[in-house]
C-alpha cells in the first residue's frame, strides 16, 4: 500500500527540514519528509556553521541578508525555545596584500549598497574584534558584523522537535531509490516502501543529482569533498569566523558554541569521492597556515577529522524553484557550501512557490535551473573552503 | 543503574540525560552523539560508547549485537597541534 501526502520532501538535511518547517508554520500540514538516515546526517552536520551576507553577487548578498533576518527571528521564536541559537559574532576576512584590500573595497561597496554594513578595519581594530589574533602580518580586514554562526546540531534538533509537535512525519532511514513522474504526481520507491506525492520537493543535497537524473533533469552539480578538523573544547576566545583568502585553500577557523576550534582549508579533491576517504596529511595542512595568525594554536589538541560534500553548481549558486516541463516538481539543492546559512530564506522561497505560486524576492528567480541549462551563470568570488 | 551516574566523563553526561534523549527519539548512538555531544569529547566515545549502547539496548528492547557500531573518525588518539605543525610540507591548497 502506498503512503500518500500532498507534498513530499526528499531530504532530511537543513534544506528539507527548514522547508517543512516553513510550510508547517504557515498552516500547511499534508506533508512528509523522507531522509536516508537520521536528520542532518549529510552535509548539514558536517558543515562549519558559518552564516554571512558578505558575498559578491546581488543574489547571494540579498538572500543571505534576508536569511540572517530569519535566523534572528527563528532564534527569538519557537525554534529558539527549542534550542536554536544564531550567535551574531561576525566574520573577519583577513588581507595580507594591498590587492586583496582593493578587492574588499569593491565588495564592500556592493554589500553596503544592498544593506549589508561590512567595512574595512585596520589591524588595531581587527585586534579589538579578535583579541587573540596576531596582526603582525595583517594589512587590513573586512569585517561583517551581521554574520554569525549556529550549531547545526541544535538547529536540526529544534526543527525536528517543531515538526514532530506539529504532526509532520519525518521518515528516517527511508532512502529514496526511484522517482517516477505520473500524470497526477510522483511515485517514490524507497528503502522502506512506496510513496505517492502530488507535489515533490527534491532537497537531497549530494543525493539530488542522482534522483533528478531519473527524471531526465541535468543539474551539472558536482559533489566536491571538503575536509574539516575539530579541536578539544576551550573557553570562547574567537567570536567571528576568521578566514585568510590570501593563503591557497583559504584556511579558516570558527569556534563552535561548545568551544572547539573548527578548522577548514580547501585542498585538491576529486568530485564524487565518498566522504570516507580521509587524507592523513590534511590535519597538518589545515592547521599550519593558521599558526601565522594564531601562534597559540600550537598548544591545542586535534580530536577529529572528517569530510563532507560541497554540492556544487557551475556558478556556486543554488538551484531553487520549479523545473520547466515538470509540473509540481520543486528543486532546492546545489548550495555549493552555503546551504546551511541560506536555509531559512531557501525554505521561504520553496514555500512561496508551493503556496503562493512565486517567491517574494526577485533575486530568487534567477536561481532556477534554466540558468544552468543556458549557461547564464552568476559569478561569485567570495568562496571559503 | 543510578540515574545520576556519569556516562560521559568528558562532558559530564548522566544516565538520566541519555535516557531522556532516547525518549525524545534519539535511538541510535550517532544521533545521540549529535544531540547530547556524548562521544564528542576528548575520548571520542571510546569510554562512553559501550555504556551508551547498553542503555540503548535496555531502553529500546533491542539486542546489543543488533545495534550499529559507531562511525570512527581519525585520529585514533587526540593529536597535539605541535606534532601536526612539525610535519613537512605546506600543502598545495587550492585558491579559495
Amino acid at each position: 500500500m502506498e503512503k500518500r501526502a500532498e507534498v513530499g520532501i526528499i531530504g532530511g538535511g537543513i534544506i528539507g527540514l527548514a522547508t517543512a518547517y516553513e510550510l508547517a508554520s504557515r498552516g500547511f500540514r499534508d506533508l512528509v519528509v523522507l531522509t536516508a538516515s537520521f536528520p542532518g546526517d549529510g552535509s548539514t552536520f558536517r558543515c562549519a556553521s558559518g552564516i554571512r551576507a558578505s558575498f559578491t553577487t546581488r543574489e547571494h548578498i540579498v538572500l543571505m541578508r534576508e536569511s540572517i533576518r530569519k535566523w534572528i527571528e527563528w532564534t527569538r521564536g519557537e525554534l529558539g525555545r527549542l534550542g536554536l541559537r544564531f550567535m551574531q559574532k561576525g566574520y573577519l576576512w583577513l588581507a595580507s596584500t594591498e590587492e586583496r584590500v582593493r578587492a574588499y573595497e569593491e565588495s564592500i561597496r556592493l554589500q553596503n549598497k544592498l544593506g549589508v554594513p561590512t567595512r574595512l578595519v585596520d589591524p588595531d581594530e581587527a585586534k579589538r574584534i579578535v583579541p587573540v589574533l596576531d596582526t603582525r602580518h595583517l594589512v587590513a580586514a573586512l569585517h561583517d558584523p551581521t554574520a554569525g554562526k549556529a550549531s547545526p546540531f541544535k538547529t536540526v534538533h529544534a526543527l525536528v522537535m517543531y515538526l514532530k509537535s506539529h504532526g509532520i512525519p519525518i521518515h528516517t532511514y527511508t532512502r529514496a531509490e526511484k522517482i517516477e513522474e505520473r500524470e497526477e504526481g510522483f511515485r517514490v520507491e524507497t528503502s522502506r516502501g512506496t510513496y505517492f506525492f502530488e507535489k515533490l520537493v527534491v532537497a537531497a543535497g549530494a543525493g539530488s543529482p542522482r534522483l533528478l537524473s531519473q527524471l531526465g533533469i541535468e543539474t551539472m552539480i558536482k559533489n566536491i569533498p571538503r575536509h574539516a578538523i575539530l579541536t578539544e573544547h576551550y573557553k570562547p576566545v574567537i567570536g567571528p569566523l576568521v578566514v585568510d583568502p590570501d593563503t591557497p585553500g583559504a584556511p579558516y577557523i570558527i569556534q563552535t558554541g561548545h568551544g572547539g576550534f573548527y578548522i577548514g582549508r580547501k585542498i585538491p579533491e576529486t568530485p564524487e569521492t565518498e566522504p570516507y576517504s580521509l587524507k592523513i596529511d590534511y590535519p597538518s595542512l589545515a592547521i599550519k597556515p593558521l599558526l601565522k595568525w594564531f601562534p597559540w594554536l600550537i598548544n591545542v589538541t586535534v580530536l577529529r577529522h572528517w569530510m563532507g560534500h560541497y554540492v556544487t553548481t557551475p556558478d556556486h549558486h543554488p538551484i531553487i524553484g520549479p523545473v520547466p516541463g515538470h509540473r509540481n516538481l520543486y528543486v532546492s539543492t546545489g548550495y555549493s557550501g552555503h546551504g546551511y546559512m541560506l536555509s531559512p530564506a531557501a525554505a521561504e522561497i520553496i514555500a512561496d512557490y508551493i503556496l503562493e505560486g512565486k517567491p517574494k524576492w526577485t533575486e530568487a528567480y534567477r536561481l532556477n535551473i534554466m540558468r544552468i541549462w543556458r549557461g547564464d551563470y552568476i559569478h561569485e568570488t567570495a568562496i571559503v573552503g | 543503574m543510578d540515574k545520576r551516574a556519569i556516562v560521559c566523563r568528558c562532558l559530564d553526561i548522566t544516565v538520566e540525560d541519555v535516557e531522556k534523549a532516547i525518549e525524545m527519539g534519539y535511538t541510535d548512538f550517532e544521533s545521540l552523539r549529535r544531540y547530547l555531544g556524548i562521544g564528542f569529547g576528548p575520548c571520542q566515545g571510546r569510554h562512553c560508547y559501550p555504556i551508551v549502547l547498553r542503555i540503548l539496548a535496555e531502553k529500546t528492547g533491542r539486542k546489543l549485537e543488533d545495534l550499529p557500531a559507531p562511525r570512527m573518525r581519525p585520529p585514533i588518539i587526540p593529536i597535539p597541534a605541535y606534532i601536526l605543525a612539525a610535519a613537512r610540507g605546506e600543502g598545495d591548497g587550492e585558491e579559495g
